[in-house]
């Protein structure tokens, strides 16, 4: 088990944009019986059309949604565009089935015609990182623009690299994004079951900047630990927060009952149904919710596939703890 | 910055193993071939630069992965980390990861059948291999393993790990080969890196790799700067400005000035937009020096490698180090007029010594990025 300590990064900013919630507060409760897919078209349109949805790809749209929330959130974007330089905005982005749906639609348009049947405007998509790239495009984010596609552990990887960038400057603030969405062959490759179909970020950023600039912190990212091994993956994370943890995110599957006796566990793969690389920044999200109101304590957030690949966490704290 | 690369693993179409492979590029050996394991009736274009081993001529799921896993322990083995490598973080470049393997199972079964969402990168096998669980799929598309190369660095400069083993792969797939050809007025026969009758990109399939650590016993070169950025500008299009100012950036930050390149590793693709941007960028930012370095693009015998090119560039430049030869480009008889003035190895391979060597990628999104290599001994 590998674990850092990140000094001074913090959360200035959500985003949440999923079937009827739209603010952190909202994650924990899970998806309501009655909740809609999310609208993006009347989302992004804010009234208007928003040209330029028309090539997008579900999960581009459901990222577009997240990231202009989160970066006004933060009070990094407001209606005159940025709010501060350009290269100084990040963008880091987990997906595993984002990009999919192209993929396949081409496959089978192959099965029965020549490559002229298909549709040029499909080549940003048939790249796996046409949401992190097309992100920083709608917005002239200029940072390092990072993609990655790292299974089950893979919303908590994008946070910890982010956090990681940060400490060695490469970064001064990220928009950090998590996007699954409902496509058919998502769907087959979670044995049936309906995706998240949604969108979450987080803007992490160096404390300096976002004490200079006025930012609020909502909360803080104390460090990362990843291996082989749930309990120990707790183990660490508990010694490197000084607050005790006052809530658990669990990964999908079995949990130990052992471990980390009597703190409150939450599943968002049961509320909110398979999350893929989603899920970690959704529980981060959650945690931020947490603290917004009144969580005083760490809160632990873990994924992964522990017989098949690792176990990833982070530890958060509200910004007056460390 | 100041890491060493301390053991080298590489496979595509002109060789096995880095030596193998360098030797080939110094022979201006192409891996040019027929179209193989893909059904080609829906394709105008019937070359790529495949590696070929596929059983029965049929391609199979998990190329990507063995691939990636071979070069792994390749350099994992040069480097003296054996192939236990729990303690070791490994991060693959890829501009798209499994997506053949689903590709096969949608096409086959009408399903993605037993494939599962977790099934897409490459941790699960390396931690089955290697036993490695910090492992990471960053799939900035051509860029990737640069990028993946930048994460390995800001590991170690904030002490997360003593080495980290940095790979990149890419194999064919129906979904990019097809809309890519759609995207070319004619299906281009061959890859020719600023020739000014150049038609295009055509894919290759490879992997490489490089351990990157704090310190070695026998270094076989330094790592001096990798930037990575993104300019913001286009979908698909690379933007001169964007990539001169990554340049720049890795120039500023190895301690270099054009003047002290001994060596460019274009990334040179093929397509009329990417030769043309990456000339019109080094001319301006290396101005009066743009003819001092010798260049070169390995695309022309390896084709595009996808994610895996910046890495098997690198690995290219740490053999023209050691070996101080530097492979041609092959096909480039009439070179464009943004790269007139520049010293790109034809022909022969050259000869020389190489103490600073600077490795490009570009991908797609504006990804642009630099890395500067110096040799060990200077």
């Amino acid at each position: 088990m590998r674990s850092h300590a990140y000094p001074g990064v913090v959360v200035t900013g959500t985003g949440v944009t999923l079937p009827g919630a739209d603010r952190p507060e909202a994650v924990l409760a899970g998806r309501q019986d009655h909740a809609e897919p999310v609208d993006t078209a009347r989302l992004l349109g804010r009234g208007g059309r928003y040209r330029g949805l028309r090539y997008k790809d579900r999960a581009t749209q459901l990222a577009y949604c997240a990231a202009d929330a989160a970066l006004r959130d933060a009070g990094l974007l407001s209606d005159a565009g940025l709010t501060v330089p350009a290269d100084t905005v990040g963008v880091v982005v987990s997906s595993n089935t984002g990009n999919l749906d192209t993929v396949v639609r081409v496959v089978d348009t192959l099965r029965t015609g020549t490559t002229d049947a298909l549709s040029p405007m499909d080549l940003p998509k048939v790249s796996c990182n046409v949401v992190a790239s097309s992100v920083a495009i709608k917005h002239g984010l200029r940072g390092p623009n990072l993609m990655i596609c790292n299974g089950s552990t893979s919303g908590l990887d994008a946070v910890r690299w982010a956090a990681t960038m940060l400490e060695t400057g490469r970064l001064t603030r990220a928009l950090v994004l998590g996007v699954e969405p409902d496509t058919e062959p998502a769907r087959t490759l979670l044995d049936g079951a309906a995706p998240l179909d949604g969108a979450v970020a987080l803007v992490v950023e160096n404390e300096a900047a976002a004490t200079a600039r006025g930012a609020r912190v909502r909360a803080r990212v104390g460090g990362h630990a990843r291996g082989a091994g749930l309990a120990a993956c707790v183990a660490e994370l508990s010694a490197m927060a000084a607050a005790d943890p006052v809530a658990w995110h669990v990964p999908r599957g079995t949990v130990p009952e052992g471990v980390l006796p009597g703190v409150p566990r939450h599943d968002l793969t049961t509320a909110w149904g398979p999350c893929s690389g989603a899920l970690g920044v959704l529980q981060c999200v959650a945690a931020v919710g947490a603290f917004a109101t009144g969580a005083t304590g760490a809160v632990y957030a873990t994924a992964g596939d522990d017989e098949r690949d690792a176990t990833a966490g982070l530890v958060l704290t509200p910004s007056s703890g460390r | 910055m100041n890491w060493v690369v301390s053991g080298l693993g590489a496979v595509s179409a002109v060789g096995g193993d880095p030596d193998e492979m360098f030797a080939g590029l110094c022979a201006g050996r192409s891996g040019l071939r027929e179209l193989h394991g893909i059904d080609r009736t829906p394709y105008r274009g019937r070359y790529a630069y495949q590696i070929h081993d596929h059983p029965d001529g049929r391609d199979v799921p998990g190329r990507a992965t063995a691939f990636v896993a071979d070069v792994i322990e390749q350099a994992a083995t040069r480097a003296g980390l054996g192939t236990d490598l729990r303690d070791v973080p490994v991060l693959v470049g890829s501009g798209l990861r499994e997506l053949r393997s689903a590709e096969l199972h949608w096409r086959d079964k009408g399903s993605l059948g037993a494939l599962s969402a977790d099934d897409l990168h490459f941790g699960t096998a390396l931690r089955d291999r290697f036993g490695a669980t910090d492992t990471h799929t960053v799939a900035n598309a051509c860029a990737a393993s640069v990028y993946a190369l930048a994460l390995a660095a800001d590991m170690l400069a904030t002490d997360q790990a003593d080495s980290v083993i940095v790979a990149g792969v890419d194999v064919l797939n129906e979904s990019m080969s097809g809309v890519m050809e759609r995207v070319h007025p004619v299906a281009p026969d061959r890859l020719q890196p600023f020739d000014r009758n150049r038609a295009g990109v055509m894919m290759g399939e490879g992997a490489a790799a490089v351990v990157l650590s704090r310190d070695a016993a026998e270094p076989l070169c330094r790592v001096r700067a990798v930037e990575v950025g993104c300019d913001a500008h286009h979908d698909t299009a690379p933007h001169p400005d964007g990539f001169a100012e990554a340049m720049r950036a890795a120039h500023r930050s190895a301690g270099v000035t054009p003047a002290d390149v001994d060596l460019v590793m274009l990334h040179g693709t093929g397509t009329l937009l990417n030769d043309e941007v990456e000339a019109t960028a080094t001319q301006a930012v290396f101005g009066a020096d743009a003819g001092a370095p010798l260049m070169t693009a390995i695309k022309s015998m390896t084709g595009h490698t996808g994610g895996a090119s910046g890495v098997m560039s690198l690995v290219s430049a740490v053999q023209s180090m050691t070996h101080g030869m530097v492979p041609p480009v092959v096909g480039l008889t009439e070179p464009v007029a943004e790269a007139a003035g520049f010293r790109i190895v034809t022909g022969a391979a050259a000869r020389g010594p190489v103490a600073v060597a600077q490795v490009n990628a570009l991908g797609f999104g504006g990804m642009n990025t630099v890395a500067v290599l110096e040799a060990s001994t200077r």
